[in-house]
């Protein structure tokens, strides 16, 4: 990684960014933080690309509005030319207008046509409303059959007759939810002295005004006078009610009835080709319109990145200061020239020069697809600082082994393994799909982890020789049991000795044990024993503690690495050495004595067998009892041997709390010396020296006042390595604890859900089977993969992150962060 | 205390919402950039960079203050809106009571728009959307105040504020301010005691604000209702009695006839004194007006201090409205190229 400065002219700069976008390998840094967005140079080109995505989005809309498929390119458009940004804005312009008036006339015609359709509705309730009272007023109609609401209109009807004083009435149509409250306002207003009918249109209805569909009512309201009818107009406006017309005499309601139906027909014809034409404009844009959406964002992402050049007028070129990996300096020098030539004016080509600082560079891993989760994982904890071991290639096949060690049973880890295969083989159809859903996102990024999960699962199932909680007899149990009826008959439980057991006490010994170990993992004959737990505890608990230790150690080991890099003499000396001391004499011993323990004790001396836990804790205390036999020495010099070990791991401590503090002081005391030196011989040379004097003054000042927080910082390293040397051992104890966890409640599962069906004989234990294997299976997945994976998932993740990386990962670097279409069109995709 | 203990469990996402809502509240950062802006194409691009993103995004490029107005009002309406939608009782009649003075303020728009011979149709666009309610449009059909009671606000939360002003004769222009500010003393008491009775934070912290609210209205009562042919009794009518003036400072304010006057009264109290002291009517200075906003921002961002009450909500509504004004303000100096007023802005932060 280095610092560049590129030297553009600002006709090619354009062109140049283009390329180099395309690449996407290049961290521009913002050469003017100071200037607001709005004060930048290319601000005004910015605006015209929202200006133009802004009409897109209103094209896009458009097109959403009528369902039309758009169109997914399929090649990946170039940024066009600035030239062409002028083409592109003038068709968006062109597009937006037409469809623009498209909308206005289509507006307009819809809502006459809705207004046409109200004013139908209207007139046909109307008339059914009238002839309801003139069929009341007949006296040939039966009167038994009307109704009250019959009988006020008959009365309003012969009040008309009689009185020769025409009632007034108005009739239109209001939204159905605002009628009672209408309704009621009348009443109020015109103090009871209205009669209202109403009937409502039983379809929906688009109105006029908001375009929304509605349930509306017709309503005719009756009325005498003047007053009465400027009120009730002034109401009818206030809730927004559209008045029709409607003429009094039912001839001329037939005539108008009859308007309002040809009229309603010409716009349905006008309306079906205006449509057909929107379709059209719609049709032709929508199989662009991906394509221009990409072009616009590249042209704004450039003009975005030339923002933060910095300007020389004297030069007349832009300069630009990026991040950008030292392998891939020719690739931008061809880019450059690429672009150069493509501005045309290829008089000057652009310059890239590389340039010397202190800063510290961003984090660039290379990565594919398949390392990229496990880098995910490693980067949630902290960006690696710059030029420190990425732990990602180790944490690649240990995490997923931690995770299988506490994960064991290969019949989960097949169906775990299914899964990820699925998704790994179906990567590309999947990719796109559910891109919204979360979850669905987190496991597909995880896939490849979930392979590889999946993966050793299997193989530390196989080791556990657990499948659903039941052991395989695969190649034959290594143990025979031969005792007689009778002994089996008299007891509940007997014991399998691995040594030749004289079981009848007549001399007669019989061999058990064949002598070798089944050929991979756990004899299935345990799967019978009472004490499986009590023994696979034990097992598990060691493996736990050696894969521990042994992860730790070599953690430190990748400290060392980095020392060595970073030409950290005084850390190896004063840091990794007492740290791996100390580890390798209290916790590398004890991984030797586990193996001695399981190499040298065999059954005959079973009781004897030392307790390791007991002579840890001994040999921290010094005392060496010999009451119990397990914690009596087992071979010769071995307290003198452990009190050295001891003696030697409490050297450490003071060796790394002092160390570094010292060393610091007296580096800093000689460099006091030298500058002093230096400053008499510097007093009169140029100013930029003295500048620079000062700064170094200024430096070594800080240095003396960070003496005091030097101790402290030490100090704290040294209690956290030491007291977590201890914890974190004890910490990787959780491999056992999961795993017993999840062979015990897979066993659960299993004894108490399927083992129903199973033990049932007769057809009815296959019916049992059945409905038991539903639950069985559902818990299985549910409880067993997702719940305990997901635990063992952050256990595992837990170990790595704490356990493991604080041995020798800082993190605290910043990401590599290039400028790249390809990131930048993935990152937003255009708005599903 | 049990109020404390129980606050999240049916307010807690509530407060959560307006908290995070209230820290996207311009800073002082913000207005100094917006105050830079040459046109109101750069107000709109700083704009796109704090919490209000590209509310204006979608709007055709000509931008005038109006659409300005129109989204900043539509955002403030919206995100209060969900904050009602989310509320629980009793925290959304808390809220309703916040929309009352909104209706107050359209139902007097509506009247005085009508006197003017306005067509509703015109008008209606322009009440506030927080202050609407179904009979609004009807309002029209009033001619006398009695009318506009039986017909209209009898069926809104409005109609026991109404009562006291039912006495009027016709809905003429000095009367339609009596009738607002009489509906502004009967809400505002009716607030301060139902904040009263909700007891806890919530009253102390909304007391103090609906206090100063009271306080306000009735300097602004009395300074504008010099020569305008009010009686001093009816004036004094139209005070709200829910404040620190209540009921000495009242009693004095009735007295006054010149601005001096009511400057000594408020010299009084201390935190009015402050205030009538800063301001002037100098072409220089901050109006009483800008003071008493300055204030109000004050007590609002106090209200933020606390924890487990409502004010806050109300603070807030309160504090984004000034924040639109500030804007708008800022956008019309842009507009009208008037920069050198640019400035006076009521900073928030």
């Amino acid at each position: 990684m280095t610092l560049c400065q590129l030297f553009l002219q600002p006709d090619a700069a354009y062109s140049c960014i283009s390329e180099l976008g395309e690449l996407g390998i290049v961290q521009f840094r913002d050469l003017n933080p100071n200037v607001n967005s709005f004060q930048r140079k290319y601000v005004n080109e910015v605006r015209r690309c929202e200006e133009m995505e802004r009409k897109l989005r209103f094209l896009e809309t458009e097109i959403k509005k009528d369902e039309l498929p758009i169109y997914d390119p399929e090649d990946n458009p170039d940024a066009p030319k600035p030239r062409e940004m002028i083409d592109l804005e003038a068709t968006f312009e062109k597009l937006d207008h037409e469809l623009k008036e498209i909308n206005t006339n289509a507006d307009a015609l819809l809502r006459n046509f809705n207004e046409l359709t109200e004013l139908k509705h209207n007139l046909t309730m109307t008339q059914g409303f009238f002839d309801d009272a003139e069929m009341a007023f007949t006296p040939a109609h039966n009167r038994n059959q009307r109704d009250s609401d019959d009988d006020q209109v008959q009365l309003l009807y012969e009040y008309s007759m009689i009185s020769h004083n025409k009632l007034g009435f108005i009739t239109g149509v209001v939204p159905r939810e605002r009628m009672v409250a209408f309704e009621r306002m009348l009443w109020r207003v015109c103090r009871g002295n209205v009669f209202l009918r109403q009937a409502e249109i039983p379809e929906l209805i688009e109105d006029p005004v908001s375009g929304e569909k509605l349930h509306k009512t017709v309503f005719v309201v009756f009325f005498q006078g003047e007053q009465l009818k400027n009120r009730v107009q002034k109401i009818c406006e206030g809730f927004r009610a559209n008045i029709y017309p409607c003429p009094e005499n039912p001839h001329e309601r037939r005539e108008l009835a009859m308007g309002v139906m040809t009229r309603l027909e010409d716009l349905t014809v006008v309306l079906s080709q205006t449509q057909d034409h929107r379709q059209r404009v719609l049709a032709a844009t929508s199989r662009n319109l991906r394509t221009w959406q990409i072009k616009v964002k590249k042209i704004k992402a450039i003009y975005h990145t030339m923002n933060m050049f910095n300007n020389d007028v004297a030069r007349k070129c832009l300069i630009a200061e990026c991040w950008a990996p030292v392998s891939e300096l020719d690739r931008i020098q061809l880019a450059l020239r690429k672009g150069s030539e493509a501005s045309g004016g290829g008089t000057v080509s652009s310059v890239l020069n590389r340039m010397v600082t202190r800063e510290q560079p961003p984090t660039h891993h290379k990565l594919n697809k398949f390392t990229q989760g496990f880098q995910n994982l490693v980067d949630a904890y902290g960006v690696a600082t710059y030029r420190e071991i990425n732990p990602m290639p180790f944490v690649l096949i240990t995490f997923p082994f931690l995770f299988a060690v506490m994960f064991g049973d290969a019949g989960h880890g097949i169906l775990v393994t299914i899964f990820a295969l699925w998704m790994v083989l179906k990567e590309r159809s999947l990719k796109d799909k559910w891109r919204n859903q979360e979850v669905w996102t987190i496991f597909f990024g995880g896939r490849y982890i979930i392979l590889l999960m999946g993966i050793f699962s299997i193989y530390t199932g196989i080791i556990y020789n657990d499948v659903f909680s039941k052991s395989l007899n695969i190649f034959g149990s290594s143990w025979r049991v031969r005792f007689g009826d009778d002994t089996l008959a008299k007891h509940d439980s007997v014991m399998l000795e691995p040594t030749p057991y004289n079981y009848t006490r007549s001399g007669d010994y019989r061999q058990m044990f064949s002598g070798t170990p089944y050929p991979i993992g756990l004899d299935p004959v345990w799967q019978l024993a009472d004490n499986k737990i009590t023994y696979t505890n034990s097992v598990k608990m060691k493996f736990a503690i050696i894969i521990g230790i042994t992860q730790m150690g070599f953690g430190l080991f990748l400290s060392l690495w980095n020392h060595l890099h970073f030409n950290h003499r005084h850390a190896i000396y004063l840091e990794f050495l007492p740290q791996i001391i100390f580890l390798a004499c209290i916790f590398f011993y004890l991984i030797i004595l586990i193996f001695y323990k399981w190499t040298s004790f065999d059954g005959s001396k079973a009781t004897d067998a030392p307790s390791l836990l007991i002579h840890l804790i001994n040999m921290i205390l010094f005392s060496y009892k010999t009451d119990p036999p397990s914690a009596a020495v087992f071979y010769t010099g071995q307290k003198q041997f452990q009190t050295f070990l001891i003696l030697l791991a409490v050297l450490c401590v003071p060796w790394m709390l002092l160390g570094k503090p010292i060393y610091r002081i007296v580096m800093n005391k000689r460099r006091a010396n030298r500058g002093v030196v230096l400053d008499a011989d510097v007093r009169d040379t140029d100013t930029e020296d003295m500048l620079d004097d000062e700064h170094s003054h200024q430096q070594h000042h800080q240095h003396e006042v960070e003496m005091s927080e030097v101790w402290v910082e030490q100090g704290i390293h040294t209690i956290e390595y030491f007291l977590g040397c201890i914890s974190h051992t004890a910490s990787y104890l959780r491999l056992w604890a999961l795993s017993l966890a999840h062979a015990q409640l897979s066993e659960v599962l299993w004894h108490m859900i399927l083992h129903l069906g199973l033990s049932m004989n007769g057809y009815g234990g296959a019916i049992a089977s059945f409905f038991v294997f539903m639950p069985w299976s559902s818990l299985t997945v549910f409880i067993l993969l997702l719940m305990e994976g997901l635990s063992a998932f952050l256990h595992a993740l837990r170990l790595h992150w704490v356990e493991f990386q604080s041995k020798f990962y800082k993190g605290e670097g910043y990401p590599f962060v290039p400028f790249s279409f390809r990131l930048l069109l993935d990152e937003a995709p255009v708005e599903a | 205390m049990k109020d404390d203990l129980l606050f999240n469990l049916d307010h807690g996402y509530a407060e959560g919402l307006c908290r995070g809502f209230k820290s996207g509240i311009l800073k002082a950062a913000d207005y100094h950039n917006l105050v830079q802006c040459e046109t109101l194409e750069d107000l709109r691009l700083h704009l796109q960079s704090t919490d209000y993103g590209n509310f204006l995004a979608n709007e055709a490029s000509p931008l005038t203050v109006n659409v300005i107005d129109d989204r900043l009002r539509e955002k403030t309406v919206q995100e209060f809106q969900h904050l009602r939608n989310v509320s629980y009782e009793p925290l959304s009649t808390f809220l309703d009571y916040i929309t009352y003075a909104y209706m107050i303020d359209n139902i007097i728009l509506l009247i005085t728009g009508t006197l003017h011979q306005r067509a509703i149709g015109d008008l209606l666009p322009r009440c506030h959307p927080l202050g609407s309610f179904e009979q609004l449009g009807a309002i029209t059909v009033a001619d006398t105040p009695a009318q506009l009671y039986t017909a209209v606000l009898v069926d809104t939360p409005l109609a026991p504020y109404f009562i006291d002003c039912i006495s009027e004769h016709d809905l003429d222009e000095l009367n339609v301010e009596i009738i607002r500010s009489t509906l502004y003393k009967a809400y505002l008491e009716d607030f301060y005691n139902f904040c009263k009775k909700l007891g806890g934070i919530t009253a102390e912290v909304m007391c103090e604000i609906l206090a100063f609210e009271a306080d306000r209205r009735a300097f602004m009562i009395t300074i504008n209702s010099f020569d305008t042919g009010l009686t001093q009794d009816e004036r004094a009518k139209l005070y709200p009695t829910c404040g620190h003036l209540h009921p000495d400072g009242l009693q004095e304010l009735r007295r006054t006839d010149n601005y001096d006057a009511v400057r000594d009264v408020a010299s009084r109290y201390p935190q009015y004194k402050i205030l009538f002291e800063g301001s002037g009517t100098n072409s220089g200075d901050k109006t009483i007006e800008d003071k008493f906003f300055e204030h109000e921002v004050k007590l609002n961002m106090n209200a933020f201090l606390r924890q487990f009450h409502f004010g806050i909500f109300y603070a807030y509504l309160k504090l984004k409205e000034q924040e639109n004004r500030n804007i708008i303000w800022i956008a019309e100096c842009i507009a009208q190229k008037h920069r050198a007023r640019i400035d006076n802005y009521i900073p928030i932060f």
